[in-house]
């Protein structure tokens, strides 16, 4: 980049060729936002496309099989339009730049006159005067310094955003996949809720039971039911921004995800440093850092238009009329235009650029601690989330289903009956639906972590919500109908 | 009584006292007091060995923790002496001077109450009222002389809640000088309890009140306990202790019928003395019933409340006879599959069912009969009168006669004999 500067200044300075020659294209663009979130964006973000068109054609390979969460992320790469919009908005900042370093235009004058003789007949003189503006094009240098800085704080903004999106896809996909999976232990509850009805109703028509039994049991399978119902919209819920993110439409909203969460990985991240590495990588520091500087350079270029004289320089040439005596010839002379900076010394422009430069100096200041704070937050998000997982995951779950086991040994020893059975059986369900949440909540808190890393502040990592689970217990309260 | 008996007896009883039955075949009846009265047999128990000091008969009982093994498969963690529940049975002869070393070996204090015997205050064992009670790791003696025969037992009187729930009893039986009633071939023991010992648990629970699930004769649970092996025609007679913490128990006899001769107040008279096949024995009491069997077999002998021939017999599980359960049983395929519905056709064949099990449990289950699984189990065991007993083996079945055991009616017989089952009533 630093040569690309420097070729351009180059070019401005010499004013030889227009500055649109040198603006990076498109796909300079989208190399420079690879470079900045050292993702592998797909070379088709910067091609012009239609909807109409359908989608990219890995987008459909993609959608042939569950996808996964990095699937995801891969299609909202290639078909957000957000993300599309954004490359291309970065087209604004590019034509500021454009606009900054253009030469200002020569002004020509061209002046008839009727000679001083009236008596002569009509034959104008003529003068023409030429003039160029030599302080806004010495200005227009610095000028452009201060639009690219503008353009290089857009393609930050515009990574910021890649990283950000990455994060939502995956936080929306394990919404997504933790609702279904909920959905499916919700459904094997609900069967022992119906397995306990059936129990009650069979023993209520055998004697055994009086209706009362029967009653409490249709209640909590109904209960049951009415959550289950919840569970199953939660997940058409949670579909519809996944759908949205990865800008699906028609029959290629029919896809499917991979069945469940996968488990925690073997180690956590290494939080080493954290928040000096969440403060390097950070994109909105750079941003900003960037916008400062471009403020900064705009304050510098406000000082010198108040000190500086507007000096132009021009040519005059003159030509009497012909019919005038002695006259009919061009003569040549030079023009020195200059304004003296007397009242308006661009003190007010000035002021508001130095408070602009201080307002963003703030900002970044106070950002940076933002960060920091940021990254010890996504820890401890990763760090507790990581522990309650992993306990439900090596110590609560084999425990609830310990529990189990020795519940059916000591049913096969009659010392239980069926309706305890699947009491037990409800609550090691309910163990399972709180470890998909926890697992949700992990790996949206791993996302965070990344993101963060990758430049990003996001959501979890900002105090917003983690994402609303659905219930939290499907165990029910109904003990036993039977006894 | 001539010196010869005197002689006879007296040596005899130090002997068989001095060893320790061993378990599995009873010893032959030995005459171990005046009179010709043999000694007691303690079933799965033993007798306590007494020492001769002086004109003292001394006795040592310590008490202490140990692994009982209340049938195969089912132990737990027990208090008792001399390493058993219940402890030796003590068996002295009425006017004998005892002198008894009370060693504690438990975590708490404890004392030994000599339960019915008719003793000094200060000999009597209850802890804060007759005496201090001893404390772990000391010995404390006690010593009286026995002036009234009969069927005693003895326990701690310290903490008797806990103690007494796990396993701290015991037999005291005092020979009379001059035997009352006819003389008895065979004179058995067998103290009944009960316990709660939650399935799958290792230790005995002293808080239960009510849900006891072990039921015993002398600490076995069925088909561990020792059958009674008596020859036909003997006279026989058994004393039933109880210090069940809660139940009383109707012991019922198959296959004869006896009568009540003594309580642990005394004998009763003869004419009170009322034929029974039942005997009720109270909570805290002994009850002595004699008996002349003539009909060789092999005879239950069990309490008959029904849950306490029920080895860890659970009371949670609802009520399922008669049930139609299979919409509930294709249910709960989904749900579990490795669940089995039971109960619904009726629960004598649990004990049989190969299912997976607690460990260290015994719900439900019986044991091997001659013909097939006999599915009681706690206070149940086997009165087995044969015509040589000595000689029979104790474990053994019993050979049926031919045409003496009841099998399938055959559609002729019942056709000749006017039994029609086709609509299930006969006073139709």
């Amino acid at each position: 980049m630093g040569a690309d500067r420097r070729v351009a200044g180059l070019v401005l300075l010499l004013g030889v060729v227009s500055p649109g020659c040198v603006s990076p294209s498109m796909q300079s663009d989208l190399a420079r936002v690879r470079e900045l979130t050292h993702l592998p964006l797909p070379q088709q973000m910067a091609e012009a496309r239609d909807v109409s068109t359908g989608f990219p054609k890995e987008v459909g390979q993609l959608l042939q099989q569950p996808l996964t969460a990095d699937a995801a992320v891969r299609i909202a790469f290639l078909n957000n339009r957000e993300l599309r919009a954004s490359l291309r908005d970065l087209g604004v900042a590019r034509g500021q730049l454009l606009q900054a370093g253009v030469l200002p235009n020569p002004q020509v004058e061209l002046e008839l006159r009727q000679q001083e003789d009236p008596s002569l007949p009509f034959e104008p003189q003529t003068e023409i005067r030429v003039e160029y503006g030599l302080s806004q094009a010495v200005l227009s240098v610095v000028r452009a310094r201060a639009a690219r800085n503008e353009l290089e704080a857009a393609r930050y903004r515009t990574a910021a955003f890649v990283v950000e999106l990455g994060y939502t896809v995956r936080a929306a996909f394990y919404a997504f996949q933790a609702a279904q999976q909920r959905v499916a232990i919700a459904t094997q509850a609900l069967d022992a809720f119906a397995a306990a009805r059936d129990a009650s109703q069979a023993l209520f028509e055998a004697g055994n039971v009086p209706e009362l039994d029967v009653a409490t049991q249709d209640a909590a399978y109904e209960s049951a039911r009415a959550t289950v119902a919840q569970l199953e919209l939660e997940v058409l819920e949670r579909r519809e921004p996944l759908q949205r993110l990865l800008g699906l439409h028609g029959e290629a909203t029919a896809w499917t995800v991979t069945e469940t969460l996968p488990r925690m990985a073997g180690e956590e991240p290494s939080f080493e440093n954290l928040e000096r590495r969440a403060v390097t990588a950070s994109l909105e520091l750079a941003e900003t850092q960037r916008r400062l500087e471009g403020a900064a350079q705009r304050a510098g270029l406000t000082r010198v238009e108040g000190w500086l004289p507007e000096v132009s320089v021009g040519v005059i040439a003159e030509r009497k009329s012909p019919v005038a005596p002695a006259h009919g010839e061009w003569e040549w002379g030079g023009v020195l235009h200059f304004t003296v900076p007397l009242f308006d010394r661009r003190q007010g422009t000035r002021s508001a650029y130095e408070a602009e430069f201080d307002a963003l100096m703030e900002r970044y200041q106070g950002m940076a601690i933002d960060v920091r704070s940021a990254a010890r937050e996504a820890r401890n998000r990763v760090q507790s989330t990581a522990l309650r997982a992993r306990q439900y995951q090596q110590v609560l779950l084999p425990a609830r289903q310990r529990v189990m086991r020795q519940t059916l040994l000591q049913y096969n020893a009659m010392q239980l009956g069926i309706f305890q059975v699947l009491q037990v059986r409800r609550e090691q369900l309910d163990a399972e639906l709180t470890y998909v949440e926890l697992l949700r909540e992990y790996w949206t808190a791993h996302a965070a972590l990344e993101a963060l890393l990758a430049g990003r502040r996001t959501g979890a990592s900002m105090g917003g919500p983690m994402g609303a689970g659905g219930p939290s217990s499907l165990a029910g309260g109904t003990e036993a109908g039977g006894h | 009584m001539d010196r010869r008996s005197f002689l006879k007896w007296s040596g005899l009883a130090t002997g068989a006292a001095m060893v320790e039955q061993a378990p599995g075949k009873p010893p032959p009846a030995q005459v171990v007091a005046p009179g010709g009265q043999v000694g007691v047999v303690t079933p799965n128990g033993a007798t306590l060995p007494m020492k001769r000091s002086g004109k003292v008969k001394v006795g040592h009982l310590i008490a202490g923790e140990f692994e009982h093994e209340f049938a195969p498969g089912m132990r737990a963690l027990a208090w008792g002496y001399n390493g058993r529940t219940p402890g030796p049975t003590i068996e002295v002869t009425e006017g004998d001077r005892v002198r008894f070393y009370v060693t504690n070996r438990l975590p708490e204090p404890t004392t030994v109450h000599w339960h019915g015997i008719i003793l000094p205050n200060g000999m009597d064992g209850v802890a804060g009222l007759t005496q201090r009670p001893i404390p772990p790791g000391e010995t404390y003696v006690y010593e009286f002389t026995l002036r009234h025969p009969g069927t005693f037992m003895y326990h701690p009187h310290f903490d008797e809640m806990t103690q007494m729930a796990l396993g701290m009893m015991g037999m005291f039986i005092v020979h009379p000088k001059v035997p009352v009633g006819p003389r008895v071939d065979r004179d058995f023991v067998l103290m009944t309890h009960e316990w709660r010992l939650d399935v799958g648990a290792r230790r005995p629970d002293p808080n239960e009140m009510t849900d006891f699930n072990v039921l015993t004769f002398n600490s076995k649970s069925f088909p561990a306990t020792e059958p009674l092996l008596v020859g036909k025609g003997e006279r026989v007679r058994i004393r039933l202790g109880n210090l069940s913490a809660m139940d009383h128990h109707p012991i019922h006899l198959h296959g004869l019928s006896f009568k009540l001769t003594a309580t642990d107040g005394g004998y009763v008279p003869p004419s009170a003395q009322i034929p029974e096949t039942t005997v009720l024995v109270p909570v805290g009491s002994t009850r002595v019933i004699e008996f002349v069997p003539d009909e060789p077999g092999d005879w239950a002998m069990h309490c008959h409340m029904t849950h306490h021939v029920m080895t860890q017999m659970g009371h949670d599980a609802p009520n399922m006879v008669g049930a139609d359960t299979r919409k509930l049983d294709h249910r709960m395929s989904r749900v579990m599959p490795d669940f089995m519905t039971m109960g619904t056709l009726g629960m004598g064949g649990m004990g049989e069912m190969e299912m997976a099990m607690p460990p260290n449990s015994l719900p439900m289950r019986g044991g091997p009969g001659p013909f097939s699984y006999i599915d009681m189990g706690g206070m149940f065991t086997i009165l087995k009168v044969r015509d040589d007993p000595d000689r029979a083996d104790p474990q053994g079945w019993y050979a049926h006669p031919a045409g003496t055991v009841a099998g399938p009616a055959s559609p002729q017989q019942m056709s000749a004999d006017g039994i029609d089952v086709s609509d299930g009533n006969p006073e139709r």
